[in-house]
């Protein structure tokens, strides 16, 4: 076996189950903690509180709104284009189809692959800038915060690299790039792609139960 | 020849007439005359053989009833020479670009490309190493004379922003451009033919995607620095004085003038490698080959002559000058290296930071467990 047959078969199949079992662990692991009982009488809704949490966070508010309005507009630029390409750029469907599910979907067109690449790569300098210049971001990021980024920035552009899809050496090492991400993705806080939604849940829970609007 | 070989040759032929492709079309011809001139095999031979045998029953009857004359309704020389001089023609089948069979300027963009600018480009950009280095050596590391401890501020969070995604898009590009332009001269005779493809294609697929990032990038930041960048009086005692090549500070506003020149080569650069990328980004826009093949080379000359320039911008902008960087990293720079270096700005800056903490009232003490007042 080659390198190639090996970054595209066993590899492939390591990264994959030590990103899913890892994922599954860390989810177990929060789940595990479960809540502090809270005795005092409910003033609202605590699944309601749930769900108005998740959704109000979508969008700042509460004044909030001017001082991270750098942060929102690079933020949904980086994430949706980021999650246009996962999804819907044809390699990753074809693969998705052949590899992984058995069915695949309509791809998107060229011109919005590349709208999608150019938006998924501004936002992230930009978020990457806002990270190395904002003082509190900067005093607050550690290793993990880099080497994510830099792994992510990696992997789309070794991605883009290989759109040419002439070449089996540029294929693989796309490939290669993504399976140290999926390695590395449980046990950093790329967790955050699933783990938002219990935080932002749980944290609109506490303050539905108390009435108030988190 | 065989059917595949055949379809591929006229597939190549229209690829031709298909205006991205035909700027590189002289490859593929290439390829298909090595093919053509191979030893044929037997099956080859056999083919050829039936084919002359069809020619040779066919000729009677060709004889008999020529279609529009034994030569056509023209000369063969006259058809070649206006295919030759870029006759277009009414092709079946061609979807966009120009139908033109022989377009003979892609023969001089190709030769200006591979010469002259591939030439005196490396020189250029081996003239501006070397003389970023022969500074070096001369005047060292511009040192602040002491650090103040007091900062002023220098550059706002959006044109740090502005500056920075401009910087990390144009430093992908520079490397991958130059992959592309000097790649066969230098790369290819270190890793081989095979490895230079792999790397050509990355490079030429990373350069196109983010050639737009670059665009949007340098009209902003065009846009957030104008202001600082017209010329003025300050300007001519700085060139008179021989700006920063010789030993002692001259007067400056916010820029001096050489970084004024920076800033003008910069943008007036990155419009035409902006606009003359986008048109071989999306070359549907044009409307001939040879404006994509003039936009290719203006695309060429601007993007040496501003990498040329920004060797020494990052040489200044980090090792070459102490306390500089800082202003592009937190925004603000120390008091004692605005005086030395732009004294004419920093009083005017220090004038309005002192107004300014006259008229701010100061916050009340933090007292723990006390609501601050309103």
């Amino acid at each position: 076996m080659d390198i190639i047959g090996f970054i595209e078969g066993p590899l492939w199949y390591f990264s994959a189950t030590v990103f899913v079992a890892g994922a599954l662990w860390r989810l177990a692991g929060i789940l595990r903690f479960g809540r502090k009982p809270d005795l005092s009488v409910p003033r609202g809704s605590a699944l309601a509180g749930a769900v108005r949490g998740f959704f109000l966070h979508f969008v700042p508010h509460g004044g909030f709104g001017r001082r991270t309005a750098f942060h929102l507009f690079a933020g949904y630029l980086f994430h949706i284009g980021l999650f246009a390409l996962l999804f819907w750029a044809a390699p990753h469907v074809a693969f998705l189809e052949k590899r992984v599910l058995g069915f695949g979907w309509e791809p998107l067109p060229h011109w919005g692959f590349v709208i999608a690449a150019e938006a998924a790569f501004a936002g992230l300098i930009l978020l990457w800038f806002r990270r190395i210049s904002d003082p509190v971001l900067r005093t607050i990021s550690d290793a993990d915060d880099h080497i994510g980024s830099w792994l992510t920035f990696i992997v789309m552009l070794t991605g883009c690299l290989a759109l040419q899809e002439s070449h089996a050496e540029l294929r693989a090492l796309h490939m290669l790039t993504v399976e140290l991400w999926l390695i590395y993705f449980p046990f950093s806080r790329l967790m955050h792609a699933v783990t938002f939604v219990f935080s932002r849940s749980y944290t609109g829970a506490t303050y539905g139960r108390r009435g108030v609007t988190p | 020849m065989r059917g595949g070989q055949t379809a591929g040759f006229a597939s190549n032929l229209r690829a031709i007439h298909d205006a991205p492709l035909a700027l590189f079309s002289h490859v593929v011809i290439e390829r298909d005359m090595r093919d053509l001139l191979r030893w044929p095999s037997f099956g080859g031979l056999c083919r050829a053989a039936m084919a002359a045998l069809l020619i040779l029953l066919a000729l009677p009857s060709a004889a008999e009833s020529p279609p529009g004359g034994t030569r056509g309704e023209q000369s063969g020389s006259e058809l070649w020479r206006q295919i030759r001089q870029g006759q277009a023609f009414n092709l079946s089948g061609t979807t966009s670009g120009t139908p033109v069979l022989v377009q003979s300027e892609g023969a001089a963009w190709r030769a200006l490309r591979n010469g002259p600018i591939s030439t005196y480009g490396g020189w250029l950009l081996a003239a501006a190493a070397a003389g970023v280095g022969l500074f070096y050596v001369a005047r060292g590391r511009i040192r602040l004379s002491r650090r103040s401890g007091r900062t002023l501020p220098r550059f706002t969070h959006a044109e740090r922003a502005a500056h920075w995604f401009v910087a990390a898009t144009f430093i992908l590009l520079a490397a991958s451009g130059l992959v592309i332009l000097f790649g066969k001269y230098v790369l290819q005779p270190v890793i081989g033919v095979g490895a230079f493809a792999v790397v050509a294609s990355a490079a030429l697929q990373g350069h196109n995607l983010f050639g737009p990032l670059f665009a949007v990038g340098i009209v902003a930041m065009f846009v957030l620095y104008l202001k600082d960048n017209w010329p003025r009086a300050a300007d001519v005692a700085w060139v008179l004085k021989g700006g920063m090549f010789f030993k002692g500070h001259v007067s400056s506003w916010k820029f001096n003038f050489g970084e004024k020149t920076w800033f003008w080569i910069s943008s007036l650069g990155g419009f035409a490698l902006a606009g003359s990328g986008l048109l071989l980004d999306f070359p549907w826009l044009a409307e001939t080959v040879q404006q994509l093949q003039l936009a290719h080379i203006v695309h060429v000359i601007a993007a040496l002559a501003v990498i040329a320039a920004s060797l020494g911008h990052m040489y200044l902008g980090t090792i070459g000058v102490e306390g500089a960087l800082e202003g592009m990293t937190t925004g603000r720079v120390d008091e004692t290296w605005a005086l030395e270096h732009h004294d004419l700005w920093a009083k005017d800056v220090i004038a309005a930071e002192a107004e300014k903490a006259k008229t701010t009232t100061p916050a009340p003490p933090f007292v723990p467990g006390r609501a601050p007042a309103e």
